[in-house]
């Protein structure tokens, strides 16, 4: 992205051209990968005239300016539908922009479109959106993670640079994974939530999805900083880039749960991983076995939260205010009918699911439950950044899987057994792409730093992407 | 074991209609569910607080100041039926006040 800025900076490319770049390319290849939802040309067009004639005046707003971006339907924007890829919002154009979009365009970067997901964001694999699934770039046939799939796809296409994802339990993070894109999941708090359509305002944080981490690391400058409109942004949430990252990670220590590295994970998956961890210590890094005793309850914790708080959050759309109407005689029976014809499966079983652990004979056992379970799961990760720096597992059990393969629910839910725990403990989590499958199939390393440090987050995961790039580039290990 | 009426209470407490297939299948699942997180509710939580935030603690006061707000029309743009400035909907009262 520094090159990019630099050719768009010293008028080697304009940012009509560079956009009309990466439209030519969705032109190109996404009627195989279904990555938009919506394309803005015309948006994104007038958008990139503007910022050359800032240039122009020698004015840009930021050295990004002119580089275009690519948004998850979650996220509203005025002027383009916000759908979250829901019949029940099909039409729906927001009357007010999110915060992050409004910090989008301060560094004056055109928005190419609207991008793919799971219905709502619940999912793990894109193929609940209401409107087409979408296709992982890596394989057709499989499918580009999820929810943020359609973000995952569009970035590893070469469809946008890079784009906005939303991760809840592990929506930025398992897309990026499967379709080999950096994707991270920042500090609670650190983002506002102002404008993101909630799916679990205890969970959600919206966050960067890009080629590098060098990259992710700039978008999310852009994206991280206070915003009194959203209750639980941190005062001192703005980020600042660093600007060389050391060519070691001496000083700097790695734990390593073995609880990831147990039953269910992909011997693939897991040799990849190892192999990254022993080029970590390689670099110089101390390497530490580290316990999370707790996170085999984290699915389940999740679930029980993430639902409880949907089904609470989802209960706006009545048909009153916004969205669908189905007309009827009276007010309930407008409520049910709507809801019965705007909401698909998936979003009606975890309200069903959420609806019943909150009522009140099973609240108790349920809901409060797991509420306290979620503190002994953060307390692990406490426990752990007593003594390390950076935590590392991998992003995922298995690489991409095939679309249609996971019919259970409960088998698609352990698609993010290894990054729920960040969202319920509000850690910031990083995946990047650390190898390939025999299948040609990306493999995602998850580094997982203790709150608001999300600077060595990036250290490590630039020192690390430099290394694999000397490998993969014929060098020694 | 959730029993089927069960089911049909929480799709009338969630303003949700269920077909016949779809009662037995989320009976199916939210047995599954029940099951699955077993284990969950035998850990003994006795002193545990429970979490709802996770971030670092902050004052949340500030001072209230008077802000711009969007123009009722924009507001009421989404509106599936706007009348005078009001969302319309079907009569609740029963008989003319």
């Amino acid at each position: 992205m520094k090159e990019l800025a630099h050719k768009l900076r010293t008028s080697q490319v304009s940012s009509v051209e560079l956009v009309q770049h990466y439209l030519d390319r969705i032109r190109a290849v996404d009627s195989d990968i279904r990555a938009f939802l919506y394309v803005d040309e015309d948006g994104a067009i007038a958008e990139a005239k503007a910022s050359d004639e800032r240039r122009r005046r020698g004015e840009p707003l930021s050295p990004w300016d002119g580089i275009p971006i690519a948004i998850k339907d979650n996220i509203c924007t005025v002027g383009t539908p916000t759908t979250c890829a829901s019949r029940m919002l099909e039409n729906y154009y927001s009357p007010f922009e999110a915060e992050v979009i409004t910090r989008i365009k301060q560094a004056g970067m055109p928005i190419l479109g609207k991008t793919n997901m799971d219905e709502f964001a619940m999912g793990s694999s894109t193929e609940f959106s209401a409107f087409y699934i979408t296709r992982n770039p890596h394989d057709l046939t499989r499918v580009p993670g999820g929810s943020s799939g359609g973000s995952a796809a569009a970035v590893a296409a070469g469809e946008a640079p890079w784009a906005l994802g939303t991760d809840t339990g592990g929506s930025i993070r398992q897309p990026g994974a499967f379709c080999g894109v950096v994707g991270l999941k920042p500090t609670y708090g650190r983002v506002s939530r102002w404008g993101l359509v909630a799916l679990a305002s205890s969970l959600d944080q919206i966050g960067p999805m890009a080629r590098t981490v060098a990259d992710a690391e700039i978008l999310f400058s852009i994206i991280a900083g206070h915003d009194n409109r959203d209750s639980t942004s941190w005062p001192n949430a703005a980020y600042r880039v660093m600007d060389a990252v050391p060519d070691n990670l001496k000083g700097i220590s790695v734990g390593v749960p073995e609880e990831f590295f147990a039953e269910g994970l992909d011997p693939e998956v897991a040799c990849s991983v190892r192999q990254a961890i022993k080029m970590l210590e390689n670099l110089g890094a101390e390497v530490k076995p580290i316990s999370l005793p707790h996170n085999i309850y984290s699915i389940d914790t999740y679930l029980t939260l993430v639902t409880a708080e949907a089904s609470s959050n989802l209960a706006r759309y009545d048909g009153v205010r916004y969205g669908l109407r189905v007309e009827a005689p009276d007010c309930t029976t407008m409520f049910k009918k709507t809801r019965t014809k705007g909401f698909g499966p998936e979003v009606k079983r975890r309200i069903m699911l959420g609806t019943y652990v909150l009522t009140a004979s099973h609240h108790e056992a349920f809901y409060e439950q797991a509420r306290r379970v979620r503190t002994l799961i953060a307390q692990d990760l406490e426990q752990a950044f007593s003594s390390v720096d950076v935590v590392v597992t991998p992003t995922t059990p298995t690489t991409a899987f095939r679309i249609g393969e996971k019919q259970d629910p409960l088998q698609m839910y352990l698609s993010d057994s290894y990054t729920a725990i960040a969202n319920l403990a509000g850690n910031p989590a990083l995946t990047m792409p650390c190898g390939i499958d025999r299948k040609g199939l990306p493999i995602g390393l998850q580094l997982i730093a203790d709150h608001f440090r999300e600077d060595l987050i990036f250290t490590v995961g630039r020192v690390l992407e430099q290394s694999l790039r000397e490998v993969e580039a014929g060098g020694e290990l | 074991m959730i029993s089927r009426s069960e089911v049909i209470r929480m799709a009338e407490l969630a303003r949700l209609e269920l077909s016949e297939e779809e009662i037995a299948l989320y009976q199916q699942d939210l047995n599954r569910f029940v099951q699955s997180g077993a284990e969950l509710r035998k850990i003994d939580t006795d002193n545990v607080s429970r979490t709802a935030y996770v971030g670092r603690a902050f004052s949340l006061l500030r001072s209230d100041e008077v802000a711009e707000s969007l123009p009722q029309d924009v507001v009421l743009q989404n509106g599936p039926k706007v009348v005078d400035g009001c969302f319309r909907v079907p009569r609740v009262m029963e008989d003319e006040i």
